[in-house]
């Protein structure tokens, strides 16, 4: 009788103490640690991940645009703890671009990022990489689609392509006969550039008239004797716009060669360092671009975060990049940027 | 209590009240006080719990609002690269001249103004660029400090380098706001991205005051402090505003980033809830008073207590006077038990209830009702036996009193008296059938009267002139021949006068009257046979003596008392004893013997009614 009330004392008691906390201990009532937030799971614990090997491939490894895109490069590898390797042709060629890859492939790096020479030629030798189990992007021109996980593009296409022709127009006044370089015609990108180039010329100015595309083959020698070639050819020629990065200062050198500086208006995609010289003295008026070195950035940027098993997401802030928009498989870097003589001193690249 | 430590009782051995009380408090309250308490316990607890997991996630979603009302204030920075001129800005290297230099500054700040200060954005105090040397600032608050500016100039000479967006504290500052608001400072590198080179780095004062709105959808108990710290455990914000840059010296031993728990400060149990974000490092908590949890409970909790306690109060009395009910019907028949134990059958136990105790109780009637029957039915037969015994004494005619009438008949018939010694023989006869015929207790008063005449008939041709006797009868003839007495209870009173009378006296009168009174003694009118005589008396001594005896009803052979007795114990016996014999006495002036009866008109009748058929009664008992 005793022990049976006075376990039922205890009981009570026991129950008395469960109500009341631990003196001075805590005592947790609910925890979501297991469950943390996503955000602080991936806080840049960067230590614990090996180094992964990043192959960068341009176009051309001579052409300073792509020189630049490679020291952005280098500056993501070292935020990143990542090894870049920059490799490519020394001109836009796409036999010379697959024989880079297939020994990248030799090599077994992590990820391929390639700028295509040719959306088509590229396909199988990346289709090989990906069957050795290396991710495949692309960079600054796009291959079809099946070859690659996502393209990061710097500019809408359209954008460009219609703002191209707006500058040509704007620095010839609407009027007059004008020429198109663009480097490989069998690169992606210029290609789409130009179709809306056309587009925006046969919507907005009848006054106009394309005369003539020629490529230059991202060649600067190649770009200097077109530009010669054109202002022979046509002497009613009132500009001339690049479409690839070696088009316009090789125009504007033949501009200005041939005296014609401010007579016959020079535009196009290009580096301001190159353009400096020929906006000075007006042989060329208006260069459009991005940064190269961001885009270099960027692209490893979003290798690295690839290889963490993070696709890019639309709006994503990359840290010393700015934010993304995706679009589809199409990673686009921003706006692109105008080089004036008053401006192009701002520049560094 | 009923458990004394001191008095070992075995529970067995309480009372049976004790032992309702005790199984109702185990049965009801302690399991309903168990029950209430563990529920209610539990019920603070599940509403404590439940504040502890929806705290936190609401922590974590104010946690989450001003992680990215934060974010959005740090992102204000880029507002700069969307400004071509203020880009260039920041850009230009080197100046030709001074003029220039106040320009760009000129156009700065008030692209600073615009942007930020005007742009009505309420959180914002102040902003400020430093870039390679040169310091542009836009602030809608003054510091306090009179050289604020050369003070910031010195930092952003330190801070221009700053790769890493930081924040920091006004501790870290060597300026404040000196209108108690909380604030802290977003130090933010200017990065540009298309030429990969910092550019500067921009200082954001913001007015933590937005937390209080983001914090103000949550419905807030006066109690509760909510307040953030940062990654070293530094007060940012806090309700109460006084804490805020003071250190949270508890946050190192909190034993969750993100949850709840129960902590005790100053003796007051609190439940803090914390959360941290990941991003800015910051935790968010929250700690309120465990009492004004339960506040609303609280009710709730006395309105139960208050029922429970009627509750119990009911089922109180309602045990309580179930187990009265059980136990005063056992109480009153372990009394009864008790009177009957000692020896006094004469008790009826009123049974009301149906159940067992009223089963018991009229098991116990009927029981007590049989053993009544029983000591009533072997007291009888034992008076029977003892009646028979007596009558079988009385109804012997004396040997003394046959031989001396044998002796006078034999003298008679000496001296030729022939008519008397007809007269005695027929009268002794007539006796001698009077004593065995009849074989009832009862016989009619003329008869019992006409058998006294005869002995005294008998005595008197003895005794001759030394005896006379009357006779007065007050009952009418009717009477005389219908109402009954005992037998044998005029002689035996008879023979006493004679005897006691003739041995000291010369001379003995007689007088026997039979009449009606009423008696004091039964209530009733009684015949009443009186033997009145002139003898010697009686000493007072022996009329105590006698009187004692008579009381006594005990009898004791044929002592000189004992025809007296005997027709007393008879009477008492048969009519109870409000009947019987008085003997009044005076020294030497006479006896008057009184014999009370009822008025019986069947020879059957007694005062209990009922008198079984007589047996036992040899006819042949008499001895003579």
């Amino acid at each position: 009788m005793y022990r049976r009330l006075f376990l039922l004392f205890t009981m009570m008691a026991v129950l008395a103490a469960c109500g009341r906390g631990h003196n001075g201990a805590y005592e947790v009532v609910f925890s979501m640690d297991g469950a943390a937030n996503p955000e602080s799971a991936n806080t840049k614990d960067e230590a614990d991940h090996k180094p992964y090997r990043i192959a960068l491939v341009p176009k051309g490894v001579e052409i300073p645009y792509f020189k630049f895109a490679a020291e952005g490069a280098q500056e993501a590898a070292g935020d990143y703890g990542d090894e870049v390797i920059f490799a490519g042709p020394k001109t836009a060629g796409a036999e010379e671009q697959i024989r880079v890859i297939e020994d990248l492939i030799e090599q077994d790096v992590d990820l391929i990022a390639v700028s295509a020479n040719d959306p088509d030629k590229l396909v199988p030798v990346l289709l090989k990489a990906k069957r050795q189990g290396i991710k495949v992007i692309t960079w600054d021109a796009d291959t079809l689609p099946a070859a690659r996980e996502f393209f990061v593009n710097m500019v809408e296409p359209e954008t460009l392509g219609r703002h191209l022709m707006d500058t040509m127009a704007l620095a010839m006044g609407e009027k007059g006969e004008f020429a198109v370089m663009t480097g490989s015609l069998s690169a992606a990108n210029l290609n789409e550039w130009l179709k809306w180039i056309r587009i925006q010329q046969e919507e907005f100015y009848p006054n106009m008239k394309l005369v003539e595309v020629v490529p230059t083959n991202d060649d600067v020698a190649k770009a200097e004797e077109l530009g010669r070639r054109l202002l022979a050819e046509y002497p009613h020629l009132g500009g001339v716009l690049g479409n690839s990065s070696v088009g316009p200062p090789g125009a504007a050198k033949a501009v200005r060669e041939a005296g014609k500086a401010g007579q016959v208006k020079v535009v196009g995609l290009s580096n301001p360092n190159l353009m400096k010289e020929y906006l000075k003295d007006d042989s060329a008026q208006i260069a459009t671009l991005w940064s190269p070195k961001k885009l270099g950035y960027l692209t490893i940027a979003l290798a690295h975060r690839y290889l963490s098993g993070e696709k890019p997401r639309d709006g994503q802030q990359i840290d010393k990049a700015g934010s993304i928009r995706v679009n589809g498989d199409m990673v686009i870097m921003g706006e692109p940027l105008d080089f004036t003589k008053d401006n192009v001193d701002q520049y560094d690249f | 209590m009923i458990f004394k430590r001191s008095l070992p009782v075995r529970f067995r051995d309480f009372r049976l009240s004790s032992k309702l009380i005790v199984t109702y408090l185990l049965l009801t309250v302690i399991p309903l006080s168990l029950l209430g308490y563990i529920s209610y316990a539990q019920y603070a607890r599940s509403v404590e719990e439940q504040i502890g997991e929806y705290m936190p996630k609401f922590l974590y979603q104010a946690n989450a609002d001003i992680g990215k009302h934060m974010n959005e204030l740090a992102r204000l920075s880029e507002l700069l690269f969307n400004s071509d001129g203020s880009l260039a800005i920041l850009r230009r290297e080197k100046y030709a001249s001074r003029s220039d230099v106040n320009r760009d500054e000129y156009n700065f700040n008030g692209f600073l103004t615009r942007t930020y200060v005007n742009a009505g954005n309420p959180d914002i105090l102040g902003v400020f660029v430093f870039s390679k040397g040169r310091m542009y600032r836009s602030v809608k608050t003054d510091f306090r400090e009179r050289d604020w500016e050369d003070t910031l100039r010195r930092f952003g000479e330190k801070a221009e380098a700053a790769a890493e967006p930081r924040i920091l504290l006004p501790k870290d500052m060597d300026v404040h706001y000196g209108n108690g608001i909380p604030y802290v400072f977003l130090l933010e590198p200017l990065f540009d991205v298309d030429n990969r080179k910092v550019l500067g780095s921009m200082l954001i004062a913001v007015n933590l005051s937005f937390i209080d709105e983001i914090l103000h959808n949550f419905e807030t108990d006066e109690r509760a402090d909510l307040w953030v710290t940062d990654r070293d455990g530094y007060i940012v914000y806090h309700t109460d505003r006084s804490r805020i840059g003071q250190p949270d010296l508890r946050k190192p031993d909190y034993p969750v980033h993100n949850g709840s728990f129960r902590s005790m400060e100053d003796g007051v149990s609190r439940l803090v809830s914390v959360n941290e974000s990941g991003e800015l490092g910051w935790t968010l908590a929250h700690s309120i008073p465990a009492k004004a949890l339960t506040e609303r409970t609280d009710l709730v909790r006395n309105v139960t207590v208050l029922v429970f306690i009627v509750i119990v109060l009911i089922t109180s009395i309602i045990a309580i006077y179930f187990s009265w009910s059980v136990t005063r019907p056992l109480k009153k028949l372990s009394s009864l038990m008790k009177t009957v134990e000692r020896g006094n059958f004469e008790v009826d136990l009123k049974v009301g209830s149906g159940d067992e105790v009223g089963t018991l109780g009229r098991s116990f009637n009927s029981m007590i009702g049989t053993i009544r029957e029983l000591i009533r039915k072997n007291y009888q037969i034992e008076i029977r036996q003892k009646e028979a015994e007596l009558y079988a004494l009385q109804s012997q005619i004396n040997p003394h009193f046959m031989y001396n009438t044998l002796e006078t008949i034999g003298m008679a018939v000496e001296e030729g008296e022939r008519e008397s010694v007809v007269e005695m023989v027929t009268l002794l006869g007539r006796m001698l059938r009077f004593s065995v015929s009849n074989q009832s207790p009862s016989v009619t008063i003329g008869e019992e009267v006409q058998h006294v005449r005869d002995y005294l008939t008998i005595q008197k041709f003895r005794f001759e002139d030394r005896l006379t006797f009357e006779v007065v009868q007050e009952l009418d003839a009717r009477e005389y021949h219908a109402l009954y007495t005992p037998k044998f209870i005029l002689q035996p009173v008879v023979e006493n006068a004679i005897k006691h009378g003739l041995e000291r006296r010369k001379t003995l009168e007689i007088h026997i009257s039979v009449g009606r009174e009423f008696g004091a003694r039964s209530g009733k009118t009684d015949l009443v046979l009186r033997v009145r005589d002139n003898g010697p008396g009686i000493p007072e001594e022996k009329l105590a003596q006698m009187e004692t005896m008579l009381r006594g009803a005990g009898f004791e052979g044929r002592s000189s008392q004992f025809g007296l007795s005997n027709v007393n114990a008879r009477i008492v016996m048969m009519h109870g004893p409000e009947y019987g014999m008085q003997i009044h006495s005076i020294e030497d002036i006479g006896t008057e013997v009184t014999i009370r009866i009822p008025v019986m008109h069947t020879p059957e009748e007694t005062e209990q009614g009922e008198r079984g058929s007589r047996h036992g009664d040899d006819p042949d008992a008499d001895r003579g």
